[in-house]
């Protein structure tokens, strides 16, 4: 620790250099812990473990593939199936297609069930009876809410286009949840306006009542309907979100691959600063060695401002990144990919890949040039001085 | 006689550039008592850095043995040689060699930080010694902000500081100015007079060899000529030491 005055004036002899070097590792380690967030939201459950208790029942072929409605009873009645709920997507558009109304919309066959199924959800304005009562409420998420402003009572029209029907439907109530990016309406007021489509449903949600029935629950379904016209696939619902993760291809591999290319440019950069430095001071180095510095403390030395360095930049730029976090989901929440949002938190396993993006960099970066520092004989260092 | 603080008994020190080997010290054997002022002479080539870095303990001998007091300093292991610079010997180079990050108190203060001393042991030390090199009221400035001859009473202060029984200095006079020079050989001689200091000093200068006690004169890694003044306290004198660097 008596050394740490030396370790730190080091470090500001060239200012320039060190906060250009500091910087450098600042950015990238920001967008890093920005990736595994993102990649640690792509694994999230945002349900708080509710999710385990939730099944999705499609169709085998492809989720766009409709089911028929009158599966319900039949899937009901499994022992451990505490509830269903019947969904569809809407799709559509509100106002016009560009990206800035763009969010989900769904209907359910099911209005009453809803609150049920996914219970971790809160009505925060308005009442689930004023929208389960009203064939044309509409609930709406609160995140939602804010970004267009709505107010309860507020008439919302919904353009459609798998289903070619405009719906004007009544905002009823909103709820609280991870994710507040969507809408849910009557898929009665579908049917109503376009009779063909009534008794087909795109997938259901069941809730189990153990662990135990959403793992057996899934296969007795498939082989309930195994030779049916319409055969079903059911998973649990992490998995179905695995599937949509899956359907942006391996994202996973690709965004790993962009973090450690960024920490192998971090590590070169610092390491091209720390051979710099000690490249500049061997002379300095060996009059150390002459004072009774030992190899070990040179060593220790040229380390400690690898990692002081480092640790500089690692720091603020974690610092930035829990500082920025928040305002990164908002925005995202209110983007076009606004139910990316809701797995989006500080995740401390991100914390601890910066921190220990940082350490290596510190480590690695210091540890040539501190070995040759250390090892170069002292009598070569100080011949550098003629 | 004084009993010898240092000896260099057959002392052999070869480089190996490529395939060629290079005998910079020839079979040297040497005595330095306590308390004396030896100033080592030669022309360029003749080993008397190698000598002086031997007898300082920041290299080896290829054979020979090299003992300073009880301590045979050419059979430690890097870590004790380390440790034992730290506390017996004091370098004064050349260029002086201040870190240039540092101030003057900070740069004297660096030998300290081996040490158990607390930090305001250290203060006190640190500050003695700039004091003894008359710089007490330069210890805020960094290396830049002084003249060269305050920048190399700055590392005498600092060879001083852990208060070694042995100076040894390359060159200490070879870039400063003649009034400078002469203020640093003033220092060296007062450090050996009053504070008893052993000093072996590495110098082309006659004038600043003059100032030494004894003077030993190295051609091609052999002791050529060993010349000590008259007198308990005498000095060589500037004839004398030129002479003996001529060759005469």
């Amino acid at each position: 620790m008596k050394l740490l005055p030396l370790v730190l004036k080091n470090l500001l002899r060239k200012k320039t250099r060190s906060l250009l070097t500091i910087g450098s590792i600042v950015l990238p380690l920001f967008v890093i812990c920005i990736l595994g967030t993102l990649l640690r939201a792509l694994d999230a459950d945002p349900s708080g473990g509710k999710g385990m208790y939730r099944l999705i029942v499609r169709h085998k072929v492809s989720i766009t593939n409709w089911l028929p409605g009158a599966y319900d009873p039949k899937i009901r009645s499994l022992p451990g199936v505490v509830e269903t709920l019947r969904m569809n997507w809407f799709g559509g558009s509100y106002i016009d297609q560009s990206a800035k109304n763009q969010f989900a919309r769904f209907s359910t066959s099911d209005a009453d069930r809803l609150m049920k199924v996914f219970d971790e959800a809160k009505i925060v304005e308005g009442s689930e009876a004023d929208w389960v009562n009203d064939r044309s409420g509409l609930l709406v998420g609160g995140q939602l809410m804010k970004r267009f402003g709505w107010k309860l009572g507020q008439k919302v029209a919904f353009k459609g286009d798998i289903y070619p029907i405009t719906l004007e439907l009544t905002v009823r109530a909103v709820f609280s949840a991870a994710d507040e990016s969507g809408v849910y309406f009557h898929h009665q007021a579908v049917e109503e306006a376009l009779p063909r489509v009534k008794g087909y449903v795109g997938w259901y949600w069941l809730k189990t009542d153990s662990l135990a029935a959403s793992e057996r629950v899934p296969k007795q379904i498939d082989a309930m309907f195994e030779n049916s016209s319409y055969p079903t696939r059911s998973e649990t619902e992490k998995e179905f979100q695995a599937m949509w993760v899956s359907m942006l291809g391996n994202v996973k591999l690709l965004v790993g691959s962009i973090t450690t290319i960024i920490a192998i440019v971090i590590l070169l950069i610092a390491a091209n600063t720390m051979a710099m430095a000690a490249r500049e001071r061997v002379t300095e180095i060996a009059v150390l060695r002459v004072l009774g510095f030992s190899k070990e403390k040179i060593l220790g030395l040229v380390l400690g401002e690898s990692f002081a360095l480092s640790l500089f930049g690692g720091l603020l730029g974690l610092g930035l990144f829990i500082l920025i976090l928040p305002g990164f989901r908002e925005g995202l929440a209110n983007s076009p990919m606004g139910s990316f949002a809701a797995g989006i938190k500080l995740f401390p396993e991100v914390l601890l890949l910066g921190f220990g993006v940082t350490l290596a960099v510190g480590l690695l970066a210091g540890l040539v040039p501190a070995i040759r520092s250390a090892a170069r004989p002292i009598t070569d260092g100080l011949r550098q001085v003629a | 006689m004084a009993e010898p603080l240092i000896r260099i008994e057959n002392v052999v020190k070869q480089y190996t550039r490529d395939t060629q080997v290079l005998t910079v010290l020839d079979g040297l054997s040497l005595e330095v008592e306590k308390g004396d002022f030896v100033a080592l002479m030669g022309p360029s080539g003749s080993g008397k850095t190698t000598l002086l870095n031997l007898i300082a303990g920041i290299d080896r001998p290829t054979s020979g043995r090299i003992l300073v007091g009880a301590d045979e300093v050419s059979a430690m292991s890097e870590g004790a040689l380390a440790r034992w610079r730290s506390e017996n010997v004091g370098f004064i180079f050349q260029l002086y060699n201040l870190v240039p990050v540092l101030t003057a108190f900070e740069n004297v203060e660096l030998p300290l930080l081996l040490t158990r001393l607390s930090k305001a042991e250290r203060k006190k030390q640190a500050e003695t010694a700039l004091a003894v090199v008359a710089l007490s009221d330069r210890l805020d400035h960094y290396p830049r902000q002084l003249s060269g001859g305050q920048e190399q009473r700055v590392a005498i202060a600092r060879a001083i500081a852990t208060d070694p029984a042995l100076l040894v200095a390359d060159e200490p006079t070879g870039d400063l100015d003649s009034k400078s020079g002469e203020e640093i050989l003033v220092l060296l001689e007062r450090l050996h007079s009053e504070f008893g200091k052993t000093i072996v000093m590495v110098t082309h200068d006659p004038k600043a060899a003059a100032r030494a006690h004894r003077l030993v004169h190295l051609d091609k890694g052999v002791l050529k000529e060993d010349v000590r003044a008259k007198g308990e306290k005498g000095e060589i004198g500037v004839a004398a030491a030129a002479a003996i660097a001529a060759g005469r």
